[in-house]
C-alpha cells in the first residue's frame, strides 16, 4: 500500500446505517494499524452515540489509531466568519461591524465555511499540514446535501474561472481573493475522480425508495466525475428468523430487491442483516466489522435459542391529533420533517389522503431532492401542479430545484433583456451561474406555495432534517439581508419593499401555529429520535413550534413471536416511551406493514391506520 | 505616471452585500445593475485609459483599513456612508454611486 491517504465516502439516505458501516470501517482499518480519521459533516451526526463519547468540532481520539471529528456547520461559519473579521475589529466602528457579522449569517457563508473545512481534510496531505492519516472516512450528511456538497468544488472551480473572464466577481467575492483556493479546490475535485485514492460506498436498504435514491445519487456522482463505487446492502432480514407470515411477505420482498440492486449495479456488494437491537458501543461494531469484512456472509448476528418466545408487551395508545389537524376555515399547512428515509413522503401521502376523501382540496408537495411521491402514488408526478387520478380532491407537485433554478434564471434575464446592454447580459448571465442562485431559487418556488390560499391543506413533504432547516432557515436569514439592501434609489426602495414584506408574510405564516402544523417523523429509534429532537429544538429557536409527532415502522404485538422481534419490539418500546419523554407532544402511531406502501389502496390502508387512534399498538 | 498616458484610478467602496452584482440577494438591486452596466460601459469605452476597482467590505476589509478617507467616514457615519466612490484617492461621490454621466465627468476632469 502506498503512503497516500485514501478517502471513503459513506453515501445513502439518512437511517440505512450509514454512520454504522463508516464506524465498522474505520474500526476495521484502525485494527490494521492504519492511522485512521472518520469525520462527519452531517449536521444531525450520531458519531459520539455510536462510539459513547463526546467528540465534537475538534480531531478527538476514539480508540487506538482511531480518531474521529464532527463537522459543526455553525462552528465552521463562525471560525470563517472570525477569520475574516478579527482584523477589522480593532479599527471598525461597533455599527459597521454589526453589518458585517449580519452578512455572515447569510446562507451562502454557511455553505462555504462548512465546504472549506471539507476541503481542507483533502488537501491538507498535499500542503504537509496537520497529521498524516493512512485512511480519512468521511461519515456524510444524506444524499442530497451530500452530492450539493460533492458538487462545489466543481461548480467552484468553473465559477471562479468562468467569472475571471467576466465581471470579476462571484459570491464570494471578487476573484482575487479566491484564486488562492481554487488550487485547492482543483485538488479535491481531483482526487475525487481518482480510483486509487477515492471510494464512494453507498449504504442502502433492500427495498425500491432506498434502491432508487442510489441510481438517482450514483449517476450524479458519475456526472462530477467520481469513478470507484461499493455498496452495502443493510438491514436484511435473516431467514430463519422470519417464519411469520408477516415477515415471510417482508423477507420475500426484500430478497425481490437484494436480486434487483445486484443487477442494476455492476459493482462490489456487500449485505448486511438487520440486528435484533441497536448498535451503540466498540463491542457491536466489532460485531458488523466481522461480517462487513469477511469473505462470505456470516451469522454473527443473534437469533436467540428458541426459548423466547413469548413477551409481555406494553400496550402503547396513540394519542389524538384530531383537534391539532382539525381545519379552521384558513389553508393550513402541514410540514412533515424528520431524517431522510424515516418515512416522510408516505406519511405525507396517507395525511394528503385522509383530508381529500374528507373532502377538502388538498395540495400534497414534496421538497425533497430525491422525491419519491410519485412512486407512492404509482402516478407521474412533475413540477406542474396535477390532479391526482382516483382521488378527489387531491392535487400534487414536485418543487424540482433544478428547473426552480432554470425558471428563476429565466425570469431575471428577461426582465433584465429590455434595461441593459448585451455585455451587462453577458455578466448577468454569469453571475447566475453563482451556487447561490440555486439557493435562491429554490426558496423563491417553496415560498410560493407557502403563501397559497388556494386549498384547505398544503402537505409538505419535506426533505431531510439538516436540508429542511436551511430551507426553512431561509426567510429568516434572507430577511436580514433584504433589510441590508442598498437603497440609493428610488427603483431600489421600491424592489425592497415587495421583497420586504412578502417575507414577512411567509415567516408570519410559518410562525402561526393556525395556519403552519410541523411534526416530526421518527422510528422509534435511538439515532432518529436524538436527531428529531434536535430538529425540533433549532425550529424552536426559528420561532417555530413543533406540534405532533409520528412514530412510523412501530412492530405491531401480535408479529412478534421469536426472539429476534420480541427484542426489537422492546426496543421500540423503549423508544416509544423517550419519544413522550423528550417532546412532551401528542405521539401518533404508524405500524409496519407486510409489504411497501405504492398504490392507492395501500395507501388507504395507511391513512385509516394512522389515523385511526383507537388502534393500540 | 507621466502627463497624457496617465490612467485615471476610480475606487468604489461598496457597501456589504452577498455579492456585486446585485444578483445574488433576496432580489434584484436595481442600483447595482445600473452601476455595473454604467462600469462596463466606461470600461469599454475608454479601454486602458481608466481603471476601475470595485472593493467589499465583508472580502476587502484592508482595503477599507488602508483607505484613511473611507475610515474616517465609516466611523463617523457608519455604513450609511456607502457606497464611496474615489478617483485618484479623492473622495467624488458617498451615500449614492454614481451614474454613467458622472463617471464621464470624473475621467474628463484634469486631476
Amino acid at each position: 500500500m502506498s503512503n497516500n491517504t485514501k478517502y471513503i465516502f459513506f453515501s445513502g439516505k439518512g437511517g440505512v446505517g450509514k454512520t454504522t458501516m463508516a464506524c465498522a470501517t474505520a474500526v476495521h482499518y484502525a485494527n490494521e494499524g492504519k492511522k485512521t480519521l472518520i469525520v462527519t459533516t452531517d449536521p444531525a451526526s450520531n458519531l459520539a452515540d455510536v462510539f459513547e463519547t463526546e467528540i465534537g468540532h475538534k480531531i478527538t481520539p476514539l480508540l487506538n489509531n482511531l480518531w474521529g471529528m464532527e463537522i459543526d456547520p455553525d462552528k465552521a461559519t463562525e471560525e470563517y466568519r472570525e477569520s475574516i473579521l478579527a482584523p477589522m475589529r480593532a479599527v471598525m466602528p461597533e455599527s459597521v461591524m454589526a453589518v458585517l457579522e449580519e452578512q455572515f449569517n447569510s446562507p451562502c457563508t454557511t455553505e462555504i465555511a462548512s465546504f472549506d473545512r471539507f476541503v481542507d481534510f483533502m488537501v491538507a496531505e498535499k500542503e504537509g499540514k496537520g497529521e498524516h492519516y493512512d485512511i480519512v472516512i468521511f461519515d456524510t450528511a444524506p444524499t442530497g446535501h451530500t452530492i450539493r456538497l460533492l458538487e462545489l468544488p466543481v461548480d467552484w472551480s468553473a465559477h471562479i474561472e468562468e467569472s475571471a473572464k467576466g465581471s470579476g466577481n462571484t459570491c464570494i467575492g471578487p476573484v482575487a481573493s479566491i484564486q488562492e483556493n481554487k488550487v485547492k479546490y482543483d485538488e479535491a475535485t481531483r482526487l475525487l475522480g481518482d480510483a486509487e485514492r477515492t471510494t464512494f460506498i453507498f449504504v442502502l436498504q433492500p427495498e425500491e425508495t432506498s434502491l432508487y435514491e442510489t441510481k438517482r445519487s450514483s449517476a450524479e456522482l458519475k456526472t462530477i466525475g467520481v469513478k470507484n463505487v461499493e455498496l452495502i446492502i443493510n438491514g436484511i432480514l435473516p431467514e430463519e428468523i422470519c417464519e411469520h407470515p408477516f415477515f415471510k411477505s417482508r423477507f420475500e420482498m426484500q430478497q425481490r430487491y437484494i436480486k434487483k440492486i445486484e443487477s442494476d449495479f455492476p459493482v462490489k456488494i456487500r449485505k448486511m442483516f438487520q440486528r435484533d437491537g441497536e448498535i451503540k458501543g466498540v463491542e457491536r461494531i466489532l460485531n458488523i466489522e466481522k461480517d462487513l469484512f469477511a469473505n462470505s456472509l456470516k451469522q454473527t448476528y443473534s437469533i436467540g435459542n428458541g426459548e423466547l418466545s413469548k413477551a409481555e408487551f406494553d400496550t402503547f395508545v396513540p394519542d389524538s391529533i384530531d383537534e391539532i389537524i382539525t381545519p379552521n376555515g384558513k389553508t393550513k399547512s402541514i410540514f412533515f420533517t424528520g431524517k431522510g428515509g424515516v418515512g416522510k413522503t408516505v406519511i405525507s401521502v396517507a395525511t394528503a389522503y385522509k383530508f381529500a376523501t374528507e373532502g377538502y382540496k388538498t395540495l400534497l408537495l414534496t421538497t425533497d431532492p430525491a422525491a419519491h411521491i410519485g412512486e407512492v402514488l404509482e402516478q407521474n408526478i412533475t413540477d406542474k401542479i396535477q390532479k391526482i387520478e382516483g382521488v378527489e380532491n387531491l392535487w400534487s407537485v414536485i418543487v424540482d430545484q433544478e428547473k426552480a433554478v432554470e425558471e428563476y434564471k429565466q425570469r431575471i434575464i428577461d426582465e433584465a433583456k429590455s434595461k441593459y446592454s448585451e455585455d451587462m447580459m453577458i455578466a448577468i448571465k454569469e453571475e447566475l451561474e453563482s451556487p447561490c442562485t440555486e439557493e435562491m431559487a429554490a426558496f423563491d418556488k417553496f415560498m410560493g406555495y407557502v403563501e397559497s390560499d388556494d386549498y384547505d391543506f398544503v402537505i409538505f413533504d419535506t426533505a431531510p432534517t439538516g436540508h429542511t432547516l436551511r430551507l426553512l432557515e431561509l426567510p429568516f436569514d434572507y430577511s436580514d439581508q433584504v433589510s441590508l439592501m442598498v437603497t440609493t434609489n428610488e427603483k431600489s426602495q421600491e424592489a425592497k419593499s415587495v421583497t420586504q414584506k412578502r417575507f414577512d408574510k411567509v415567516i408570519a405564516r410559518m410562525k402561526n401555529p393556525e395556519q403552519s402544523i410541523f411534526s416530526f417523523v421518527v422510528y422509534p429509534e435511538s439515532t432518529p429520535v436524538i436527531e428529531a429532537y434536535r430538529a425540533m429544538l433549532d425550529l424552536k429557536e426559528a420561532g417555530i413550534k413543533t406540534q405532533f409527532v409520528v412514530a412510523n415502522q412501530v412492530l405491531e404485538p401480535e408479529y412478534c413471536t421469536n426472539e429476534f422481534f420480541i427484542k426489537r419490539r422492546k426496543m421500540q418500546e423503549k423508544y416509544l416511551g423517550e419519544i413522550k419523554e423528550r417532546f412532551q407532544l401528542p405521539v401518533t402511531v404508524m405500524p409496519l406493514l407486510e409489504s411497501e406502501i405504492k398504490g392507492l389502496s395501500m395507501i388507504q390502508k395507511a391513512s385509516g391506520l394512522l389515523f385511526n387512534n383507537k388502534v393500540n399498538v | 505616471m507621466n502627463n497624457a498616458t496617465e490612467v485615471k484610478k476610480i475606487e468604489i467602496f461598496d457597501p456589504p452585500m452577498c455579492c456585486v452584482s446585485g444578483l445574488c440577494g433576496p432580489d434584484i438591486d436595481p442600483a447595482l445593475l445600473d452601476i455595473n452596466e454604467a462600469i462596463l460601459k466606461i470600461k469599454k469605452e475608454f479601454d486602458g485609459q481608466v481603471q476601475i476597482e470595485r472593493y467589499l467590505l465583508s472580502q476587502q476589509g484592508p482595503k477599507f483599513m488602508q483607505q484613511p478617507e473611507v475610515m474616517k467616514r465609516l466611523q463617523t457615519n457608519g455604513v450609511e456612508i456607502l457606497p464611496v466612490t474615489l478617483v485618484n484617492g479623492k473622495v467624488v461621490k458617498e451615500r449614492e454611486y454614481p451614474g454613467y454621466e458622472e463617471l464621464m465627468k470624473y475621467i474628463k476632469e484634469k486631476s
